[in-house]
């Protein structure tokens, strides 16, 4: 008996010491970047760089094997060939937009941030705001800040650094189906093949009201005149565009939202108006932004949102025939001004504070490389590029360059660059889908949305690091 | 004195065994529940925490959408375990002592759900339910009705996720009691038969009270798991129509994750606790004494 007692007590120990040496050598696994490596003349860094879909391929989407990380795996591997501080290992992640917030906050609670994130600035100032991100000024020279606009720089400046090395910028647009415009008899409205077509309010409710009755069913079965979208988070960008739709500047001067007035009301009342027409695709508040790129993709929509990158990429994907080919064109969101709402998202890289100085200093040192290189900026073309040097070499090749470059002068900043504008976000679609589902009135919802967002502006300035 | 080392002596043997459960228990259980109610005092950024005393209890008492996420989690509670146990009970009931083939293939076809992942089931209902381009729209359109959009219906998004939920957690409840009623003894039955009882007396008069333990559990089971609903949300309606069917775990999870208020999800999680341990304490105490 008291050999057994004395067998088990041992088994026991025994136990509670794996399961000690289990939890160390996790430990052990989180530090793991960065650590020597004896057998080699250079220290081994390995560090994750994420970015949501942008765009295929290295520099064109028709590559072989083109995918969302091609171009920063070739970029790694031409980074770590000529880096001579450390031997580079760069893991890259793509990441969905829609969980992006959640994901990075999961890893900035878990101490597991990445240490690069490719993303449009607008969603990542807040990380800037909190302290998460580190500021990049010792890494931009006069060169890049030759070549590249000032308006650029502000938009990736938080008080006095800058946060987010640009690399291209993607103007936010329609897209239409200018077959399906021809098969309902809108010939006059189809603008050419490299211009962005402008439309007034008018012409825009004439064309809506033409694509949902003179449409063939016969050929298109299923199909409705435009997306309209509000699930989500994603549900921000075009519908803040609608929302200024009748002359609302939205923020004031001191960052607060203004949106309840007569022009604001009468924006949310155009949405309900061209929604119970049956001039949207139904249920919009449980419809999504990707249901409703496919839903174009599909020409089940003829008239969608768009951006110069996920243009391109449907353009690739029809080419490719992953998709079903049609003539897929570029219109302006119109306004009752008649100017075009224009806005784009500047894109670029930011770091992340994550407290281990040597990975902060490689991840800096591949974000100015691949965002400097000669070689790899022209990959910003598949966007729109913030290099003036680039844009130059392409414009030719890309005479819809010049397109975008003409509605620059009609260009507002969507986000305001408020502080809390991910949390802003997540305000916004559910007024939407009560003005949708008659729960609200667009006046109520509209009011509700300005009591809601001016607090979380208010609470994001008050917790902000940057003042 | 000697005694009091004789008696640990005694029982060393028995700690020993459990304690690594113990300490499992300790780490992942009793340490997480601690720093929970931490956080709930504080105002968590990134670089720092700042004590707030009950400041996030006060912002969660303050929003609507909070007592909305109350109320849908309450009601979803309460339809989906009394839909389970009632159906459950009625199938279990009706088939137990049919031929064993057919227990089976009845057993089989309600637990094929319960295998299948909650988020493949909510993508595939996800699928039938879009409104622009799903199935069942599409159904409704080719047939001239109206158009359908169940889940962007503030009226008919919960009975609709309640009955996805239900539909996908019956199969584990009909198993339970079809053991358990497999397992009441065959002279009761029998002496009920002598007796002249029906169907019906015998299902209410025998067959019920004694599956009682299995219905305790079952209950128990299905609240603690109702009670953190999330997945069917996440996936099927974000929360919507206009929060419409947000639930505590969903308002949590949006909380610590979206709007990175660490703290204020931390005292909804604390709340959540609260309301758990007191539903399931007098249920817990009547098992006990059951036994």
């Amino acid at each position: 008996m008291k050999i057994k007692n004395r067998i088990s007590k041992w088994v026991m120990l025994g136990l509670v010491l794996v399961l000690a040496a289990g939890c160390a050598s996790k430990e052990n696994g989180g530090q793991e970047n960065g650590s020597a490596n004896a057998g080699s003349a250079k220290k081994k860094v390995e560090i994750a760089l994420w970015l949501t879909p942008q765009w295929k391929g290295v520099f064109e989407a028709s590559e072989a094997n083109a995918d969302y990380d091609s171009f920063f795996k070739y970029a790694a591997e031409k980074f770590a060939e000529q880096y001579d501080k450390y031997d580079v290992k760069v893991n890259v992640q793509v990441v969905a937009g829609d969980q992006r917030d959640e994901l990075l906050n999961v890893n900035l609670n878990g101490g597991t941030a990445p240490d690069i994130f490719f993303e449009s600035v607008f969603a990542m100032g807040d990380y800037a705001h909190r302290g998460a991100l580190a500021p990049l000024n010792d890494i931009v020279d006069d060169a890049a800040k030759q070549d590249i606009a000032q308006s650029y720089w502000d938009n990736v400046t938080f008080g006095s650094d800058v946060y987010f090395y640009p690399f291209s910028h993607n103007p936010g647009t329609f897209a239409y189906n200018a077959d399906m415009f021809k098969a309902a008899g809108l010939e006059k409205f189809v603008g050419g093949e490299t211009e962005i077509k402008t439309w007034t309010l008018a012409e825009y409710e004439e064309i809506l009201e033409a694509l949902k009755t003179k449409l063939p069913k016969d050929q298109y079965s299923n199909a409705y005149p435009m997306a309209l979208f509000a699930l989500n988070n994603q549900a921000d960008t075009w519908n803040l565009a609608y929302l200024r739709m009748f002359g609302n500047p939205f923020f004031d001067e001191q960052g607060k939202i203004v949106i309840d007035d007569e022009r604001g009301v009468k924006s949310g009342e155009w949405l309900k108006k061209i929604y119970d027409a049956g001039y949207t695709n139904p249920g919009a508040e449980s419809v999504s932004s990707n249901d409703a790129n496919a839903m174009f993709q599909n020409q089940q929509l003829a008239i969608s949102f768009t951006n110069a990158v996920l243009f391109n990429n449907a353009k690739a994907d029809m080419e490719a025939g992953k998709a079903p080919k049609f003539d897929v064109r570029l219109a302006n969101i119109p306004s009752e001004s008649g100017d075009p709402l224009s806005f784009t998202y500047v894109v670029g890289s930011s770091v992340f504070n994550t407290g281990d100085e040597v990975r902060m200093q490689v991840a800096k040192d591949f974000v100015k490389f691949y965002s400097t290189d000669a070689e790899l900026v022209k990959a910003s073309k598949n966007g729109i590029p913030v290099r003036s040097s680039v844009a130059a070499e392409f414009k030719d090749q890309y005479p819809l360059f010049a397109a975008y470059d003409a509605n620059a002068k009609y260009m507002f900043a969507f986000t305001g660059n408020v502080p809390g504008y991910s949390e802003l976000r997540q305000v916004l679609y559910p007024e939407l889908q009560a003005i949708y589902t008659d729960e609200k009135s667009p006046a109520q919802a509209i009011k509700d949305y300005q009591e809601k967002g001016n607090a979380v502006i208010q609470k994001a300035k008050e917790n902000s690091t940057i003042k | 004195m000697k005694l009091r080392n004789h008696y640990l002596k005694e029982n060393v043997t028995g700690y020993l065994f459990i304690l690594p459960q113990a300490l499992l228990f300790l780490l992942f259980i009793v340490y997480p529940i601690l720093e929970g109610l931490r956080l709930s005092l504080f105002k968590v950024q990134y670089q720092k925490e700042t004590f707030v005393g009950w400041d996030n209890y006060v912002t969660l008492f303050n929003d609507p959408v909070f007592f909305k996420s109350l109320v849908n989690t309450v009601v979803f509670v309460v339809f989906i375990v009394v839909l389970t146990v009632a159906f459950a009970l009625f199938v279990a009931s009706s088939v137990f002592d049919k031929n064993a083939k057919y227990v089976s293939f009845i057993r089989g076809s309600y637990y094929i759900p319960v295998m299948v992942s909650m988020v493949v089931m909510s993508m595939v209902w996800g699928f039938l339910l879009n409104p622009a381009n799903g199935l069942i729209s599409y159904a409704a359109r080719e047939l001239e009705f109206s158009t359908v959009n169940l889940l962007g219906n503030k009226n008919t998004v919960m009975p609709v996720i309640i009955f996805v939920t239900f539909a996908t957690n019956v199969g584990q409840a009909i198993i339970l009691y079809i053991a358990s009623m497999i397992g009441v003894p065959k002279d009761l039955f029998e002496a009920a038969e002598v007796d002249g009882a029906s169907r019906v007396q015998v299902i209410f008069k025998i067959l019920i009270p004694l599956v009682k333990p299995t219905t305790l559990y079952i209950a128990i089971m299905n609240i603690i798991a109702v009670l953190k609903i999330f997945v069917v949300i996440q996936l099927l309606t974000g929360g919507g129509p206009n929060n419409s069917s947000v639930t505590m775990m969903y308002y949590l999870y949006n909380n610590a994750f979206k709007y990175n208020q660490l703290g204020v999800a931390s005292a909804v999680g604390v709340i959540m606790f609260l309301i758990t341990f007191l539903l399931s304490v007098p249920q817990l105490r009547a098992m006990f004494k059951e036994k």
